[in-house]
């Protein structure tokens, strides 16, 4: 297959998801950007709960991911099923992260930078 | 309406979306993947069908011939995703999921004819049209899918589908959705008995009917009645499926299943009112594919050993064929198993064995195995290279393998991906290592219910 081929079957997989892949990359780049711009660094700040959140929201993928698919966890069951469905949960809990690490040094900024400012 | 080459150029999301994902990967491509060679040519060259076959040469020969004049013979302004009838049927998709615009895939500079063919005329190379007008034609391309003969079977209609318990697929998307309402309607009784049948000829996606039955099993699981509702399958045929391990395997799961099977029984006649469908045995030596033959010859023939069943639930499948004017053209096969039913072509070079100028491609061709949109996706870049030869008068350079896949859906859920072609016995031909054609797999399910629709229409771009 073509290089455009794969583009071309690409681009028929996503256009029905298209507005929800753009609203959810545009949420991502907002919150990443503002808090940046407030002083956030990825390495540097540190959350729990942010952590355990976004495993919560990257384990949920077991239960929707199969239902979105129209089948059930279950049926999972081919190492390639699991290969897959591992790779989608892992990709599902770093984008949560990737989100929700920023909002909530964002939530947490005023407590933090004045307790950094402390110091 | 075609789109004409003169007109300006107006990109919709879709385009624009494809315009850039193709110019941010052009930069990766080899400059020869980007230019495919092209041929001079003044040919007159008419396609018969714009379904997955045809639509995929209109784009592919538009790109490979300059200056060809290349008509496009089809009267269906909506083009049908057929796979996805199953899932229509199963209640899984939505109908207009299937459905998109021909326009959308007709290629600029090609006449799209928007009338039916009613004959051809081989030896003076002419199609004749519904509205009594001609077009002739250098080379032809017939790609026109087939013909469901719900006629053969006494008392049947497809305007019977979704009513008197009736259903079946095939008929039309209005025919799978009220195919759907039966199967609804049957499970709300909370019990009875379901008969599927298969047909006594070739058939397109000849895993529907099995299809169907898993499907319908899957949601009578659901209610949690299962012990309520009987599941016979009756075929024509000793086995359910030409690939040797995906048969085997099929008869075990419908026994561990406790679906019945009951082989060597065609449906003959079907009475909706009564709820009653009479079944003829037709004995394990008998040649189903040339099912008209067949017909004509039982309506001379008495003390036939038939069976009356009622039902609660039926789902027909009936017997198909070439169109009726390809078969009462002289392009259609004079003999051996395909005789007075399908194309007569090399099922290697797809190339007409009386007329060399004349391929055939998708349903309509005569060849063991193959009606799928898998087999399309195979089958079109052959005819592309065997025609274009043909054309320079040169050896015919490509061979096709009978590559023909089947996501056979074994659960609402599961599947097995199951591709296979005429060598070896029908030996697998998977497309990915990593997916196991003998395991059922969530992955062979998700490539059915979002994958492969992506990758159909790709084909009929003539991208895939």
């Amino acid at each position: 297959m073509t290089i455009q081929g794969a583009l071309t079957i690409l681009m028929y997989a996503l256009a029905p998801f298209l507005w929800w892949i753009l609203g959810a990359l545009a949420v991502l780049v907002l919150v990443q950007l503002v808090a940046r711009l407030r002083g956030y660094r990825a390495l540097h700040y540190r959350c729990l709960g942010t952590n355990l959140a976004s495993l919560a929201v990257g384990l949920s993928g077991l239960w929707w991911i199969p239902a979105f698919t129209h089948s059930k966890l279950g049926y999972v069951a081919t190492a390639f099923d699991w290969v897959a469905m591992i790779g989608a949960v892992i990709g599902l809990t770093i984008a949560a992260w990737l989100v929700l690490h920023p909002l909530s040094y964002l939530v947490r900024a005023p407590r933090y930078v004045s307790l950094g400012d402390a110091h | 309406m075609s789109r004409s080459p003169l007109a300006p150029v107006r990109l919709d999301r879709r385009q624009l979306l494809k315009l850039g994902l193709g110019a941010g990967a052009a930069g990766l491509l080899p400059l020869g993947s980007l230019q495919a060679s092209t041929l001079s040519t003044r040919a007159r060259i008419v396609i018969l069908g714009g379904g997955a076959a045809g639509m995929a040469m209109a784009n592919r020969l538009s790109r490979r011939l300059d200056g060809a004049r290349i008509s496009l013979v089809e009267p269906r302004e909506i083009h049908h995703y057929q796979p996805g009838w199953t899932l229509v049927a199963s209640g899984v998709w939505q109908p207009d999921k299937t459905m998109r615009p021909n326009a959308n895939f007709v290629p600029a500079g090609v006449d799209w004819v928007r009338q039916p063919a009613v004959g051809i005329d081989a030896e003076q190379r002419r199609i004749s049209l519904a509205d009594a007008s001609v077009l002739e034609y250098d080379y032809l391309v017939v790609a026109t899918g087939l013909q469901l003969n719900y006629h053969l079977i006494d008392g049947m209609s497809p305007d019977l589908v979704g009513t008197h318990g009736i259903g079946s697929v095939y008929a039309s998307i209005e025919g799978a959705t009220r195919t759907r309402d039966a199967i609804d309607a049957w499970l709300a009784k909370g019990g009875g008995k379901g008969l599927f049948t298969a047909a006594p000829t070739p058939v397109k996606c000849a895993g529907a009917p099995i299809k169907m039955t898993f499907t319908t099993l899957s949601r009578i699981r659901d209610t949690g009645r299962r012990d309520a509702f009987q599941l016979d399958y009756l075929t024509p045929g000793a086995g359910m499926f030409s690939q040797p391990w995906i048969n085997d395997f099929l008869k075990q799961r419908f026994d561990d299943e406790g679906i019945n099977r009951r082989h060597h029984y065609r449906l003959s006649a079907i009475d909706p009112a009564a709820r009653q469908a009479e079944f003829t045995f037709v004995g394990p030596a008998s040649e189903f594919t040339s099912h008209h033959e067949l017909r004509q010859a039982e309506f001379g023939r008495e003390g036939e050993m038939t069976e009356v069943v009622d039902y609660d639930f039926i789902h027909v499948v009936p017997p198909m064929s070439a169109p009726d004017f390809v078969r009462e053209s002289d392009l259609i096969a004079h003999e051996g198993p395909f005789r007075g039913e399908w194309l007569d072509v090399d099922i290697h070079t797809l190339q007409h064995n009386r007329y060399p100028e004349v391929f055939g491609i998708g349903d309509v061709i005569g060849a063991p195995i193959n009606k799928t949109a898998a087999s399309v996706k195979a089958q079109a870049p052959v005819v592309e290279a065997n025609l274009l030869a043909q054309m320079q008068e040169q050896p015919l350079p490509a061979r096709y393998n009978g590559y023909t896949s089947c996501p056979l859906i074994t659960d609402i859920g599961k599947a097995m991906l199951v591709e296979f072609g005429y060598d070896n016995d029908m030996d697998f031909l998977p497309s990915f290592p990593f997916i196991d054609p003998r395991d059922e797999s969530w992955a062979a399910w998700v490539m059915k219910d979002r994958m492969l629709q992506p990758a159909y229409y790709a084909v009929l771009e003539g991208q895939a």
